[in-house]
């Protein structure tokens, strides 16, 4: 490279070099008050949740990072595209910030939207140790707002997160007061006969699983935040205002359910790229997902922000209100959901031979759905209106058929599905994947293990991709666990069966007894963490180091 | 250019070599716990409990169990004692050290050693076994012994929960012991030994850490050994009411 | 969904265009609040709105009591679009029938289903989407719109593509009475 050469490469940096923003963070102990229980946790700049970062799309950000614990920490930012040394995961990205260091992240912002930073340490994350990521977009967005909120969930509870992984361990169960118990048989037996609730018991009895093990982690308290339900987030608006609501689930085990009463939502924009726009009542949100929504309540009114665990062991509630102190009526829980016989997919599958002739209990007993009538390898000519009838008369196709988890909205009208996510702008032009990898979602409820193709990542080999490599990744969950599986540093184009329109994601939730496709444009070289983002799922195993050879030189900078 | 470009393109400099340093591809090898077996550890009371028998017997009893290690591989210490109120003396006190390691999904193997030192003789024995859970929800723990005095004999733990509410709890639970050949000293004769049943009730008053329990527990012996207990003045059968805690952390 | 269930949800959808329809066009008597279609030959002006992936530039459009005014509609953006005047309320009720388009596969992401829309459905109806206030423009498409306006206030354009409108796809149309 001559002179002349570097001086232009440099000239051309200098834009970038002007919008630097810099950045002080400092991991801390703090002290989290939920208004039920005050805990010792982690957090940024002296609290839980950290600030919220706000970037614009084309600067360079430099992030300094004083880690003021006694333990080594770090910070990866979730869904950012970046050099994987920049990614913050100890072990594979860089060897982690040790007490009393100050590590200086830099890397230019390549995209907009809404994301989340947090510790990839330990249990530190659960403990607090996170914040919310807001990209200003370089042109306009595609949608209006007259304001916007952060809606940060969590699911905090009172024990730390080395205890409860410690517990779990211990008894499986120890967290799960939504077991079935002698009265559930009873009032079973009554609605649908003795004969057959005995049969269903013994047909899980038999698999020794549990219907109930929809939240390995309940007794917490729902943060919206950093507020519990009794402290009340409220964010303020006036009447016919658009409001445009960032939801992002932090929570280290919890999916909610999330609406508000009275107003509808149009869902814009999924793990911080954008979507077709959607008006629902009510959507799922994944552990580490963010669903962007905008609301237009057109009276001058107090709305609750309801956010009901999947389990419905808990909830989270904040307020949107014309001035502070307004408050809407708080939704009851519904009942816990059970699994059903179809959420067993594969451990049903597995445990066949000792119930051949049994009648399962819940009339059920089809094989996961996997979505078969989705694969499509040339999807050009699909009839979307045919899938789209396929759904309203299937439910949705992300949940393996006569799921117990399939969601319903409250007031009877549109949950979100998957299946209604369209990217607004295709990221990546569609081609034919290079190859496909199948990764089987397993683990041992009894044992509290987790891993993927039966292996938990300590006996694991990394995962090899190549540079420049579509990848499509097969998703089998033989667990009756969701998991949400999170890939670092490059996208998740997740098949929604819309070909060029399929939704780019940064996190997939896995629901039990399905089989998800997604593919990724390999495109980033180094090495990276890809895993089921529940943090005691992460942290028994369920967890993968994906190397990616070759690529342009120097194309991590 | 003027000055402050030619400061602003030093500076651009400076950061343009950051990721050229990256070019180096420094692929670091994962050493954090992370890519560690998880070393996990408990100790748990299954039982702590005061007894009450239909002679007047007291007797202080307690079944504990502390682990450590990892999925492949667990230190298991369990200790079993019973100690008489009124003689001040252990009827039974029986410590186990085994190592254990999972055989199936839901089973493991267990092999160690066993220390029985109460009132009397000592006895030291090598225990295999298996431990685990068996369909419909039955907690096993089976052990075969082979004490120091060359006899051999065999132990069957069995526990059922059956729960009221998700606090309110009853344990069944159904402890067999065989013999294969006799060893009087001990008061243990060939065949069926004795059994020790028991029903009781718990409440999680703190989360599965402690629960309080009240129960119903019922000791019999059999064939040989209750001749050799009866022989000694003791009942070859007796039923205890037991108040106690179930304790875990 | 089996052929029957299709044409049943078909027939009312076509039941549910015309109802909506009624006030827009039909017998030439009506007087919508919104205006009605006007001569090119009356127009004032030409305004070219262009729509985008999802909004439209411009965004506000002032006209006077009783202009004609000729709108060129050019989409630009990757996805169908509509480009419709009216109130508020007749949006709303647009919305659910283009709700039902994408439902039966008319409107799909960048294309429109044009033999779905021309399917002969009895009775007269079909499923196009001809009413004199509105365009519905795949990617690239380009089409004029001559209206006059009748100086009520509270008229917009908007697409009412499911979800669009909500989003923010909307332009505000000022009565400009001064003058």
């Amino acid at each position: 490279m001559n002179r002349r050469l570097v001086a232009g490469f440099l000239f051309s940096l200098l834009p970038a070099l002007v919008t630097a923003g810099e950045y002080d963070l400092t991991v801390d102990r703090v002290d989290i008050d939920t208004g039920e229980f005050v805990k010792q946790g982690i957090g940024y700049n002296g609290a839980s949740p950290g600030p919220v970062l706000r970037f614009k799309e084309g600067e360079t950000v430099r992030i300094n990072v004083t880690n003021n614990l006694d333990e080594v920490t770090s910070i990866h930012w979730h869904g950012l595209i970046l050099p994987f040394e920049q990614d913050g995961v100890p072990g594979i990205s860089f060897p982690g910030i040790r007490p009393g260091d100050t590590f200086t992240y830099e890397f230019p912002i390549v995209q907009a939207g809404t994301y989340w930073f947090h510790s990839h340490s330990g249990f530190q994350e659960p403990d607090g140790a996170y914040g919310a990521i807001v990209i200003e977009p370089e042109g306009r967005e595609p949608f209006r707002y007259d304001r916007e909120y952060v809606i940060q969930l969590t699911d905090k509870h009172p024990h730390s997160g080395d205890r409860i992984m410690r517990n779990l361990k211990m008894m499986p169960d120890y967290y799960n007061r939504q077991q079935q118990t002698v009265g559930e048989f009873f009032s079973d037996a009554s609605e649908q006969g003795l004969l057959t609730t005995l049969r269903d018991r013994m047909a899980w009895g038999n698999m020794r699983m549990m219907k109930a093990d929809v939240e390995d982690l309940q007794g917490f308290t729902g943060l919206i935040n950093g507020k519990g339900p009794e402290q009340n987030w409220t964010g303020l608006f006036e009447a016919g205002e658009r409001i445009r609501l960032r939801f992002i689930n932090s929570s280290a085990m919890t999916y909610f359910d999330v609406r508000i009463p009275g107003l509808n939502m149009t869902v814009v924009q999924a793990d911080g790229n954008n979507v077709q726009p959607v008006t629902v009542d009510e959507f799922r949100i994944g552990v580490a997902e963010t669903y962007d929504v905008i609301v237009r309540p057109k009276d001058a009114e107090a709305y609750t922000i309801f956010a009901e665990s999947m389990g419905r062991s808990g909830y989270a509630r904040a307020t949107l209100a014309p001035e502070n102190g307004m408050e809407a009526p708080v939704p009851a829980l519904r009942e816990p959901s059970r699994l059903t016989m179809a959420d067993m997919g594969g451990a049903h599958d597995r445990a066949h031979g000792d119930m051949a002739g049994m009648n399962h209990g819940d009339g059920d007993n089809s094989m996961p759905s996997d979505m078969s009538g989705m694969d499509h390898s040339g999807m050009a000519g699909m009839d979307h209106g045919a899938m789209a009838r396929d759904q309203s008369a299937e439910g949705d196709p992300f949940y393996a058929k006569g799921s117990g988890l399939l969601p319903e909205a409250a007031n009877g009208g549109k949950f979100l599905s998957y299946a209604d996510l369209k990217a607004q702008k295709p990221l990546y032009e569609n081609r034919a994947p290079t190859r496909e990898i199948e990764l089987r979602l397993t683990g041992n409820m009894e044992r509290y293990t987790w891993s993927i193709n039966g292996v938990k990542y300590e006996d694991a080999d990394p995962i090899r991709l190549q540079y420049g490599e579509r990848v499509r990744f097969k998703f089998v969950n033989e667990t009756m666990m969701t998991h949400p599986m999170h890939l670092h540093g490059m996208w998740s184009i997740l098949d929604v069966g819309a070909g060029e329109w399929n939704p780019v994601k940064h996190t997939v939730s896995v629901q039990p007894g399905t089989t998800v496709f997604m593919e990724t444009e390999v495109d980033a070289t180094g090495q990276w963490a890809f895993h089921c983002h529940l943090s005691y799922h992460a942290a028994a195993g369920m967890f993968r180091k994906v190397i990616v050879e070759g690529g342009p030189e120097g194309s991590g900078a | 250019m003027t000055r402050i470009q030619t400061i602003t393109s030093t500076g651009a400099l400076v950061l343009s070599l950051i990721p050229m340093a990256a070019d180096a591809r420094e692929m670091i090898a994962d050493h954090t716990a992370r890519k560690q077996p998880l070393t996990t550890w408990g100790i748990q009371f299954e039982e702590l409990e005061y007894r009450y028998s239909d002679d007047d017997e007291e007797v202080g009893v307690w079944s504990a169990d502390a682990f450590y290690g990892t999925d492949d591989l667990k230190f298991r210490w369990m200790s079993k004692g019973e100690y008489a109120i009124d003689e001040q003396a252990y009827e039974g006190l029986e410590n186990q050290l085994v190592a254990q390691t999972p055989i199936s999904a839901f089973f493991d193997a267990k092999a160690g050693m066993r220390f029985d030192t109460p009132e009397g003789p000592d006895r030291t024995y090598g225990v295999v076994g298996v431990t685990g859970l068996a369909p419909q929800w039955f907690e096993i723990d089976a052990s075969l012994y082979v004490s120091d005095e060359g006899d051999a004999s065999a132990e069957l733990d069995a526990e059922y929960e059956l729960l009221i509410t998700n606090h309110w709890i009853i344990a069944a639970t159904l402890d067999a012991s065989v013999a294969f050949s006799e060893d009087r000293q001990i008061g243990v004769g060939k065949g069926l030994v004795s059994t020790e049943t028991g029903v009781r009730l718990s409440y999680d008053l703190i989360d599965r850490a402690f629960s309080p329990y009240l129960g119903v527990v019922h000791e019999r012996k059999y064939g040989d050994s209750a001749d050799l207990a009866e022989a000694e003045g003791a009942s070859a059968e007796d039923w205890f009411a037991v108040i106690g805690a179930r304790i875990a952390f | 969904m089996n052929a029957s269930k299709t044409l049943a949800a078909m027939a009312i959808l076509s039941v549910s265009a015309t109802a909506g329809a009624a006030g827009n066009h039909g017998n030439g008597h009506h007087t919508a609040n919104s205006g009605e279609a006007g001569k090119a030959s009356e127009a004032s002006r030409t305004v070219t709105v262009e729509m985008y992936d999802n909004y439209y530039e411009p965004e506000s459009i002032s006209v006077k009591p009783g202009e004609t005014v000729r709108f060129v509609v050019e989409n630009k953006g990757n996805l169908v679009h509509e480009f419709n005047i009216g109130t508020p309320g007749m949006h709303e009720a647009h919305q659910k029938e283009m709700q039902m388009m994408v439902e039966h596969g008319v409107i799909q992401g960048g294309t429109l289903n044009h033999d779905m829309m021309n399917m002969e459905m009895g009775n007269g109806h079909s499923m196009k989407h001809d009413d004199p206030n509105s365009v519905l423009l795949e990617p690239g498409q380009r089409e004029e719109i001559v209206w006059t306006f009748s100086g009520a206030n509270a008229i917009e354009f908007a697409c009412n593509v499911p979800g669009h409108y909500q989003a923010g796809m909307y332009g505000d149309i000022e009565i400009n009475k001064g003058d």
